[in-house]
């Protein structure tokens, strides 16, 4: 085995499990917005969104 | 006076120049008959048409007269777009302003298969250093299989921009060919009665504004904190996908899904071609790139459905997955869902996977870019 493959051995094992890290971390950021920050019927945006429209109006 | 003098593009057209001019042909062929990813497609197959006719004024050359470099456009272009990541990173602002991460609410845990479904990469990276690329060049070769243009092109420019031409048509025929690469693998590892269970679409629960606005900023500050390489990747998609959820730049927004995507795509793809050049494109490094490239779709669409078999050990029997879904923990959204989707409803007419499928795929977009940092940062610690 070539020492550029034992790196690449060693580049796909820690990557992948870097992946896994990531994705997992992720999926317990989906989880925890979505508790702390439950649906609730929201008020519309209108007023935001002409706020912003003038703005890029301007 | 003889013919050099008077057609010299013809007088210096070499057996290599016409083999690339029938490539750029083929190119526009598969874009425009068969719909292949035309966005690209057709660019780069123009593009490869521009680059090889000789001495194009599109390329630099040599003045004969003055003896100095007349800069040709689409060197400039490369340099200012590509060499620079700009196109690419502006291409993930349109990309994160087209993805709606809800789906990924309905269902988190379909997430990992964006984890499970880059396996591809790293077995591609392995085998091509197998095969005597150096680590750089295997790392760029490998991301073809993040099913991610843009990742793609980000990766190969920075490590192996000799090999951009072929890594990019790799990448892009590749992700159009989806519907073809990835049923027969998903037959040979999977049972019909698996390819019958039924999964909840989870499609009626409703997500909140602010969970959504906040997703990508957290995602983002996360990211920075694990892997600061993977910033500009995952952060511009990230900005693009906040400018769509925040409810007050809907403008911008539509601008970056439209226009920006448009005209980036457009320079993108002739502009990549000007690597397409007959010495560069005609050796046997191509043909291997090609076929790894493959290689790591198929090994992509294996780590996802194994992944998925192995999870179904620890779920009770009403509750399996169907283990199709995790061949979606491919970047190529949304092909890799339909034909999943459509996979199912041919077992069973009355099986619905599109939602569960969506939410893998859209893991896998997440997987993909993430994918891409984890390779900007390692190789060069080990390089």
């Amino acid at each position: 085995m070539t020492p550029t493959v034992e790196k690449a051995l060693l580049i796909a094992g820690i990557g992948m499990a870097g992946i896994f890290v990531f994705m997992a971390v992720f999926y317990l950021l989906i989880l925890a917005l979505d508790r702390f920050l439950p649906y609730q019927e929201e008020k519309p945006v209108e007023e935001l969104s002409e706020d912003s429209v003038s703005e890029e109006e301007e | 006076m003889g013919l050099e003098q008077l057609l010299p593009a013809i007088a210096g057209m070499t057996w290599q120049d016409l083999v690339m001019i029938g490539v750029g042909l083929v190119l526009i062929y598969l874009a425009i008959a068969k719909n292949y990813e035309p966005t690209l497609l057709l660019p780069m197959g123009f593009g490869a048409i521009l680059v090889n006719i000789p001495l194009s004024s599109a390329l630099t050359q040599i003045d004969p007269a003055t003896g100095q470099a007349v800069e040709g456009v689409l060197n400039v272009f490369f340099d200012a777009g590509i060499a620079t990541e700009i196109f690419p990173l502006l291409i993930f602002v349109a990309i994160g302003a087209m993805i709606d991460f809800s789906p990924l609410f309905r269902n988190p845990s379909l997430l990992l298969f964006g984890a499970a479904a880059q396996l591809g990469i790293f077995l591609t990276m392995m085998f091509a250093a197998l095969l005597g690329y150096d680590l750089r060049e295997a790392a760029s070769i490998g991301i073809i299989g993040a099913a991610d243009g843009p990742t793609s092109i980000v990766v190969a420019s920075r490590f192996a921009p000799a090999l951009l031409g072929p890594i990019s048509v790799a990448a892009y025929s590749y992700m159009a060919l989806v519907p073809i690469i990835q049923p027969p693998v998903i037959r040979l590892l999977t049972s019909r009665k698996e390819r019958l269970i039924r999964m909840s679409s989870g499609s009626g629960k409703k997500i909140s504004k602010k969970a959504l606005i906040l997703f990508p900023i957290a995602v983002t500050i996360v990211a920075g904190i694990i892997a600061p390489s993977s910033l500009a990747l995952i952060g511009f998609l990230m900005f693009g996908n906040l400018v769509r959820e925040c409810g007050v730049l809907n403008k911008l927004s539509m601008s970056a899904q439209n226009e920006l995507a448009s005209l980036v795509t457009l320079l993108l793809g002739i502009t990549i071609a000007s690597t397409m050049t007959a010495d560069r494109f005609i050796r046997l490094d191509t043909l291997f790139i090609i076929a790894l490239g493959l290689f790591a779709f198929v090994f992509d669409t294996f780590g996802g459905v194994i992944f998925a078999k192995f999870m179904n050990l620890f779920r009770k029997e009403d509750n399996k997955l169907n283990p199709m879904i995790g061949a979606c923990g491919i970047s190529a959204f949304p092909m890799s869902a339909r034909v999943i989707h459509q996979m199912g409803q041919k077992e069973d007419p009355y099986n619905y996977l599109l939602m569960p499928a969506i939410s893998a795929n859209v893991g896998g977009q997440i997987g993909s870019v993430v994918a891409g940092g984890i390779i900007l940062t390692l190789v060069p610690l080990f390089a």
